[in-house]
């Protein structure tokens, strides 16, 4: 049993745009213990989101090794989908909920996709919307549902399969500040109620005393 | 949970009712026009298949049974010394005009026969007998040739070919795929009214049970000169394989349920991708989550499999009503089952082929593009 849910050690992406090489991520190593939660910070353009997508499995690094819960990352598609599947939650920053769904399908939708169905699903999935808060709210389409609301949903779907690994790319960026500091609120509670590991990208500067730790990231390069 | 593919399909109604009237005209167009094909093939062999004969012999190279061309009466002293043969009668199948009670004319085709003979009149007669026509210049016409010739009634009297004749009968449902009416007589009656058709045209022959129709045809081959020899079958064929393929007729038909395959093909492939690329963020999501591409792919064929059923039932409600209006126009359009199973596999194959475009975008999308706001 690895010390770390999550490790990334040397990463490092080029992006080549006909003739411009461009290096996004340049040599970041982070280590992520769990129940612990940390921030990563910095101004647009400086690789945040494409950190976050290297750590999540979504996005092949140019260099360098992803290790979640122990296990190096293979990056053959078959793989990612599956370490994607058991391994990380997802919160973002636009909620990404599927329009047709209720609230409620939303957060099964994660369920179905791990082989969970039938009544013991949906009894985990209200129990999921009822700790975010939107126990009232599960027959609502996401249309009938204010920016919280959306992502309280959004943090029900990443946390209701139980991973040991969230990571949320700016949680709080299309919302309002009193309802981004519940949101923070409510994804640190649940975090340390599940015990689950969470890496937050974020402007937010309210994150800061949320975490555990913070780190810049400034040109593709971790300061801090 | 619900499918996401149907809660996709119902949640944009509008979408769902563009795909379904595409299939829906899709699926019509195919079944009228093979159903109205069918429906020209049964005309086109009606009376040699309701004609109960195991083996016709007629003309040389003969083109199809509507132009057959009279051979001569020795032939059929000739068929009847063919070992196999159990009995034998002569028809004629001619044309002629009909002379109408407005003063016009219209154009017949004449069948003679005698009914009393082994095959008798073997039609279904609305009224009067099949042995009315004999003793006289009688005819029996079918009802559905009102439109063509006018309202007739037994009792009526017409000209053909400047021979009075009288009505004595209606029979129902004989059509001919030439649109031209049917005028049944008798043999002898038939001989009167065309000068170039005074002998027969057509020799009918039942084999002796147990015999093979078709060594009993060959023998036929073997000992009468200068004829055609058919079986009922091979003779239903060439006469509908002529107004398919000699006249064009199939091709055209043909091409008509090709043009609605492909408009329905266009339609549905045009309206998975639109909702594809609605949702494309969505599959986004859904593959950073987790999902294979082959979950996708299910929900996308899934949404297809949906849109052919619910489009293919409606077309067939929809073909059903327009069947019974033309029957009511006396058009015959067939739809049997085995081409409702032939459609609806068609319909499948066209919705699930159309959403190949939508599997090709989804194969090639990059989870990446959630983190985009």
């Amino acid at each position: 049993m690895s010390d770390y849910i999550l490790e990334a050690r040397g990463l490092r992406k080029v992006y080549e745009e006909g003739p411009v090489t461009v290096e996004a991520v340049r040599d970041v190593s982070l280590l992520v213990k769990p129940g612990e939660s940390i921030a990563i910070m910095g101004p647009s353009g400086s690789g945040k989101t494409t950190l976050l997508s290297m750590i999540g499995c979504i996005l092949r690094p140019t260099q360098g090794e992803v290790i979640i819960d122990g296990r190096p990352v293979r990056w053959e598609e078959d793989n990612l989908s599956r370490v994607r599947l058991e391994s990380i939650g997802f919160v973002f920053q636009s909620f990404n909920l599927f329009s047709a769904l209720t609230a409620l399908e939303n957060v099964e939708v994660a369920l179905d996709l791990r082989g969970s169905r039938g009544p013991e699903s949906k009894r985990r999935a209200r129990e999921m919307m009822e700790a975010v808060g939107l126990g009232d709210r599960i027959d609502f389409l996401p249309r009938d549902l204010s920016g919280g609301q959306k992502q309280r949903v959004s943090i029900a779907r990443a946390l209701v399969n139980r991973p040991p690994l969230i990571l949320a790319d700016e949680p709080t960026g299309n919302l309002d500040s009193k309802t981004g500091h519940a949101i923070i609120e409510l994804l640190r509670d649940l975090v340390v109620k599940e015990r689950r590991s969470v890496v937050v990208v974020t402007h937010d500067t309210r994150m800061i005393d949320l975490v555990h730790r913070v780190y810049r990231l400034e040109d593709g390069v971790l300061v801090s | 949970m619900p499918s996401i593919a149907r809660k996709n399909l119902f949640h944009d109604r509008t979408r769902f009712a563009i795909t379904l009237i595409g299939i829906t005209f899709s699926v019509v167009l195919i079944f009228t026009t093979i159903g109205v094909y069918l429906g020209f093939m049964q005309d086109a062999s009606f009376i040699v298949e309701s004609i109960p004969a195991d083996i016709w012999v007629t003309s040389k190279n003969l083109q199809n049974f509507n132009f057959a061309w009279p051979v001569s009466e020795r032939k059929l002293e000739q068929v009847k010394e063919v070992k196999g043969v159990a009995e034998v009668q002569k028809m004629i199948h001619s044309w002629g005009v009909m002379k109408l009670f407005s003063g016009g004319t219209e154009q017949v085709e004449i069948l003679g026969l005698d009914p009393e003979g082994p095959f008798g009149f073997p039609w279904h007669l609305a009224e009067g007998r099949p042995t009315d026509v004999k003793g006289g210049e009688f005819v029996i016409v079918d009802q559905s040739s009102v439109k063509r010739l006018g309202r007739l009634k037994v009792g009526d009297v017409r000209e053909i070919n400047d021979y009075r004749v009288k009505i004595v009968g209606l029979t129902h449902g004989l059509k001919s795929i030439t649109t031209a009416p049917y005028v049944l007589t008798s043999y002898d009656t038939a001989a009167l009214f065309n000068p170039y058709f005074r002998e027969p045209v057509f020799i009918l022959v039942r084999t002796v049970p147990g015999e093979s129709v078709d060594e009993v045809a060959q023998r036929i081959r073997e000992h009468v000169q200068n004829v055609d020899v058919y079986t009922q079958t091979g003779l239903s064929a060439k006469t509908r394989w002529y107004w398919t393929v000699a006249t064009g007729m199939g091709m055209g038909f043909l091409l008509t349920a090709f043009v609605g395959f492909v408009v329905g093909m266009v339609v549905v492939s045009q309206t998975i991708y639109s909702s594809t690329i609605e949702h494309i963020r969505e599959f986004g999501t859904l593959k950073a989550i987790g999902a294979t591409n082959w979950t996708i792919y299910k929900i996308i064929l899934e949404q297809a499999a949906i849109n052919a059923v619910i489009g293919f039932i409606v077309g067939l409600g929809l073909v059903l009503l327009i069947k019974k209006g033309y029957d009511a126009l006396g058009i015959a359009m067939l739809i049997p089952a085995p081409l409702m199973g032939a459609v609806s596999v068609l319909t499948l194959v066209m919705c699930l082929s159309a959403s190949v475009v939508s599997i090709r975008k989804v194969r090639t999308l990059d989870p990446v593009m959630v983190f985009r706001v």
